[in-house]
């Protein structure tokens, strides 16, 4: 996807001006309620009308106020997957899948019916109302429409804000396979900085209607550590389980984690604050967290008023967030060994 | 006999003008409706006063105007002559015409009540997936509306079956061609037949209730709906 936008918009007293260049296939546009994510993404998808300038996708100008140029929304080819479902209701679920793929010309057409459903696991739901669907499978099924409509660019509006947390994990894996086994390219909006993460790899981030930022999403969760009550979220990719006097030990890369929930699954997700991970200047004698590694600094940032530390634990990474004064005190500087302390009780285990 | 042949001839009279006035509401109404749910025109709330006049209006001023537009000398009155139709007063397609502007509000506004209802959100997305706003209004707006159409065709038919002084007005009491039901009753009341009048009103009261009971089984909040605009 190449997208450039260089739009303005007022409604009253609220302004957005937003001058984009951008490529790649997973690209987020990340931003607080109000600062014009929505506006953005209704130009591009054709509901609303810029003041002026001009909307060019991969090449191709779909609104220009200059050149008089304005493409319909169902000519734009740009399907679309919003916050609530918006699955329509007279329709069953098979009907609703194959609303866009009737409409979409055969030369577009390269999405096979059957094995979007078998991805989206919707083999036993196609004749059912979709009035009797969880909120994961009203979404999953809002996703296969939109990827039958056979888009050459899928906007993602908030997606995973309506589910609950257990919903939302167990979409995303949907959400990003689908895109990479399809190979549509997607715009994801979101006010969710592991969201941004989990799914994008570059971030426009918006303020006030302005474009204030375009950065890579790992380096927006850097950026935002210091500001952000819950830290920099580390998120860790873990083994099977075994069972270890009354915790859990988790592979983990080489190394190995002790947690205090255990899980059946072969691999896991599991979420680590940077504000958990408690640094030694040398091993400490006793310590009542169950984890304690021992680790070299690979780099560090400045986030806020905190400092951000990146640390190599056993070939794995991890981001510990401390105060300069602890960084002054441990003298902490790239290449250094440390010591990381963790409490088992410190991880959240992500569903899905 | 219950019904005498001129008390079934206005029955079956007013189920067809109601059959036909209901037809035609169906097609006029629903753009009407749906200009009014969707526009954001200024001249909105004018159009919607006008929809919603027969309302408020007591049937006879409205029953006056449309007289004298339908008469000689009205517009309607002289495009009719033009065209070779005649005169439409004390006529039966007069009486449609008259019932068609006076049942107005009773489809189109249960019919704005669900479009609006639906919101722009599933046109939206109808659009992304490739339908035009004429197909999303065929697949996605009409089915969805489907309630609203319901309640709107059950309310003009029981409505049309239910005038009396834009009738009079408009169709006089020509036996097979205006003598709807409503002026039937009144008829055997003004010649003293009670036990005829009480007959034909029992027809008209069981019918207007199983109406409603219809209506109230299908859609609970129907009427509350159309109270509401």
């Amino acid at each position: 996807m190449n997208l450039s936008m260089n739009v303005k918009k007022s409604f009253g007293a609220f302004n957005l001006s937003a001058d984009i260049s951008v490529s790649g296939e997973r690209v987020g546009i990340f931003g607080a309620s109000g600062s014009g994510k929505s506006t953005l993404v209704s130009m591009l998808a054709g509901f609303l009308k810029p003041d002026n300038g001009e909307i060019v996708l991969d090449g191709e100008c779909l609104f220009s106020s200059s050149k008089r140029i304005s493409i319909r929304p169902e000519q734009r080819r740009i399907a679309m997957v919003f916050q609530q479902h918006s699955l329509f209701s007279h329709l069953n679920v098979k009907h609703n899948l194959l609303y866009g793929f009737k409409r979409c010309r055969s030369e577009h057409r390269r999405i096979d019916f059957d094995t979007l459903i078998q991805v989206l696991n919707l083999e036993e739901q196609l004749d059912r109302e979709v009035a009797n669907l969880s909120g994961g499978e009203k979404q999953r099924v809002a996703l296969g429409r939109a990827i039958l409509a056979n888009p050459r660019l899928l906007l993602m509006d908030e997606p995973l804000s309506a589910l609950d947390d257990s919903l939302r994990f167990q979409i995303i894996p949907y959400l990003r396979s689908v895109s990479e086994q399809f190979g549509i390219p997607y715009l994801f909006i979101s006010h969710s900085l592991i969201e941004m993460r989990l799914m994008t790899d570059s971030a426009l981030v918006f303020e006030k209607g302005v474009m204030v930022e375009q950065v890579s999403s790992e380096q927006l969760a850097r950026n935002r550590m210091g500001q952000s009550q819950v830290g920099y979220i580390n998120l860790l990719r873990l083994g099977r389980p075994l069972p270890s006097a009354g915790l859990f030990a988790y592979p983990w890369g080489a190394g190995q984690l002790l947690l205090s929930a255990g899980s059946e699954r072969d691999a896991s997700l599991a979420e680590l604050s940077s504000k958990d991970i408690i640094l030694f200047k040398q091993h400490p004698e006793a310590i009542s967290a169950r984890n304690l590694l021992q680790c070299s600094v690979r780099s560090l940032f400045n986030s806020g008023r905190k400092v951000g530390v990146e640390l190599d634990c056993a070939g794995n990474s991890l981001i510990a967030e401390v105060v300069q004064d602890a960084v002054d005190e441990l003298s902490i500087t790239p290449g250094s060994t440390i010591f990381a302390a963790v409490k088992a009780s410190a991880f959240r285990m992500l569903p899905g | 006999m219950l019904l005498s042949d001129t008390d079934i001839q206005s029955i079956w009279l007013t189920i067809k003008l109601a059959v036909i006035v209901t037809l035609i509401l169906l097609v006029v109404g629903t753009p009407i409706a749906w200009w009014l749910a969707r526009s954001k025109s200024r001249l909105k709330g004018v159009f919607g006063a006008v929809v919603a006049m027969p309302l408020v209006l007591p049937p006879s001023v409205l029953g006056f105007y449309l007289l004298l537009a339908m008469g000689p000398n009205g517009p309607v009155g002289h495009l009719t002559r033009v065209l070779g139709i005649g005169a439409l007063p004390f006529t039966f397609w007069g009486l449609v015409l008259a019932s068609v502007f006076y049942s107005l509000p009773f489809m189109v506004q249960p019919l704005q009540s669900a479009f609006e209802s639906i919101g722009d959100r599933p046109l939206e997305v109808a659009a992304t997936l490739g339908a035009s706003p004429l197909d999303a209004f065929f697949t996605v707006a009409l089915p969805l509306a489907r309630p609203g159409f319901l309640t709107a065709s059950i309310l003009t038919f029981a409505h049309t079956v239910g005038e009396f002084g834009v009738v009079l007005m408009i169709g006089g009491n020509i036996p097979g061609v205006s003598r709807v039901a409503s002026v039937q009753i009144y008829d055997h009341v003004e010649a003293l037949e009670y036990a005829q009048a009480h007959r034909m009103a029992a027809v008209m009261l069981v019918f207007s209730f199983l109406v409603l009971l219809a209506l109230y089984a299908w859609r609970p909040g129907a009427l509350k709906m159309t109270r509401r605009d």
